[in-house]
């Protein structure tokens, strides 16, 4: 039986603003009512008929608040995924997608917005989510710090070659050249920099990092009937997994010995195979969270993509590209080049990717999987497509 | 308002305080659990037992900070912070490690601690700190 989420919801319009951390024009809310005005502009659909909106990692606009902005008429449904991180980007299309084949919405936005003069500092919002006493007694209070402890594991006791980050960069920074709206956009990205850049937090230098910027980014789900009427083609969601199982979560590291260097992702990758009967080899692209690229490693292994023994045969630069690639990854140059607003710049690039108006297109792609931010107590993935398969 | 008075790891603080360490099994079927909470997950009974655990460890994984984050400003950069496997039970323990450069913390090496304190704000939190074993 085909799953009730299977390409039974589409994406019918995009809109993102993004901005140097610290220098956006707007306010955080403007920035984000500008950002959903462009994805309804984009599928031709009146603002006002919104009725519903989704988001993730505790963002701070709760939608009531956004009704005169955009002459909301009715508004029927505001939910947000739980969790501090990026783990709830996918599950958010999830969340809507139930709004609109249960019917109890029909437009929803997925977004997030995030300008540090609101916010203040995305990471430091994210580990103000987890902190307690026990991190804060061994001086561990970011992202960064919680990841390298797990990168180490990743690197010096599955014996996964560091090196390997460095094609993941490269590639990153490789489709952002190319692309107008990307902090990366223009730049030769000399390599050399990841590995003589200041330390952060052993293993991670600088560029080992993502960004963070300001900005806001908006997507439009509607019914896949609703959306062969609208403007731009549909960009269907498949299907779409959150959570986790027994031996991780918030644990304090006490996660399971066999799933410490992951990225929690092996039950949720399990359940979206499974949900959409589709496989690895079926994946034409990828747009990877990556907060880290030691993270954005372990994600592509939990996906199935390749395996602790062999990611070096599968993590590399020609192999991760658009032009050529058989596992072409963030192809708009992903959180660590093109930018970073908690992620939402990757499910717009899947949408942009699946049209074949993406700056690095991956020739006769069909399907691109989203994963979700790597090693959040919970996290998720979803798969979408230009057809339904 | 101090969540080490009232949270259901009161009694990890307090034995700090006290100065050793005690980590909480079920007191039904014995299984060590952490982070600290009700309920067994194996055998579904409520309550919990404290009992002695030596500071004693090995290192499970560990990472050197060299970047001065919010919050740490009264640590001494760089500092190495680990998480520590307690002998016997399994449990691991975030803490700091007396830095043992030029040789770096190794994953699986015998560590041995003191309780310490780690001063954030105007706070100052129970802390262990390990060091390499002779």
């Amino acid at each position: 039986m085909t799953h009730p989420l299977y390409g039974t919801t589409a994406v019918a319009g995009v809109g993102l603003r993004q901005f140097k951390r610290g220098a956006s024009p707007l306010p955080e809310r403007s920035l984000l009512v500008e950002a959903i005005l462009d994805a309804c502009l984009e599928a031709g659909l009146n603002p006002a008929e919104v009725d519903g909106f989704v988001s993730y990692g505790d963002d701070k606009n709760e939608p009531v608040r956004l009704m005169g902005d955009l002459g909301t008429r009715r508004l029927a449904w505001s939910a947000s995924v739980f969790g501090g991180g990026g783990g709830g980007i996918a599950g958010a299309f999830g969340l809507a997608a139930s709004a609109i084949i249960s019917g109890q919405a029909k437009a929803v936005i997925v977004f997030r917005a995030l300008a540090e003069g609101a916010s203040g500092r995305m990471s430091a919002a994210v580990m103000a989510h987890h902190l307690n006493d026990h991190l804060l007694a061994a001086g561990l209070v970011s992202p960064a710090q919680m990841c390298a402890i797990r990168a180490q594991r990743l690197f010096k006791h599955y014996g996964v070659s560091q090196s390997i980050v460095e094609d993941l960069v490269r590639a990153s920074y490789h489709h952002a050249r190319n692309n107008p709206e990307a902090v990366g956009f223009g730049q030769d990205f000399d390599i050399a920099a990841l590995h003589t850049s200041r330390w952060i937090a052993e293993p991670f230098r600088l560029f080992d990092c993502s960004r963070e910027n300001d900005g806001a980014g908006a997507l439009l789900l509607v019914s896949a009937e609703q959306a062969q009427d609208l403007a731009k083609p549909p960009v269907y969601l498949l299907g779409c997994a959150q959570g986790t199982e027994a031996g991780w979560g918030d644990l304090l590291e006490n996660d399971a010995d066999d799933l410490y260097a992951t990225g929690g992702f092996r039950p949720v990758a399990r359940d979206l195979y499974r949900q959409t009967g589709l496989s690895p080899a079926d994946i034409d692209c990828v747009q990877l969270y990556e907060n880290f690229d030691a993270q954005g490693v372990m994600s592509l292994i939990d996906h199935g993509f390749c395996t602790y023994e062999n990611a070096a045969e599968v993590i590399r630069f020609d192999n991760l590209i658009a032009q050529g690639g058989k596992l072409p990854v963030n192809t708009a140059g992903g959180n660590l080049a093109q930018g970073f607003i908690h992620g939402i710049g990757l499910p717009i690039e899947a949408v942009r990717q699946l049209r074949g108006e993406s700056a690095n297109p991956v020739s006769g792609a069909r399907t691109c999987l989203l994963a979700g931010g790597p090693g959040a107590p919970t996290v998720s993935s979803a798969i979408f497509a230009n057809k339904v398969l | 308002m101090n969540h080490r008075l009232d949270g259901a790891d009161a009694p990890y603080w307090q034995s700090l305080e006290a100065g050793q360490l005690q980590l909480p099994r079920c007191a039904s079927c014995r299984r060590w659990l952490w982070p600290a909470g009700h309920r067994c997950s194996t055998c579904g009974s409520i309550g919990m037992v404290w009992e002695e655990r030596p500071l004693r460890a090995t290192v499970y994984s560990w990472t050197r900070t060299w970047h001065r984050f919010a919050l740490t400003e009264a640590l001494d950069l760089p500092y190495v912070s680990i998480v520590a496997e307690i002998e016997d039970c399994g449990i691991r323990l975030m803490g700091r490690m007396d830095d043992p450069s030029p040789d770096d913390p190794a994953i699986g090496e015998a560590v041995v601690g003191r309780i310490d304190r780690t001063r954030v704000g105007d706070d100052a939190i129970p802390t262990i700190i390990w060091s390499r074993a002779a």
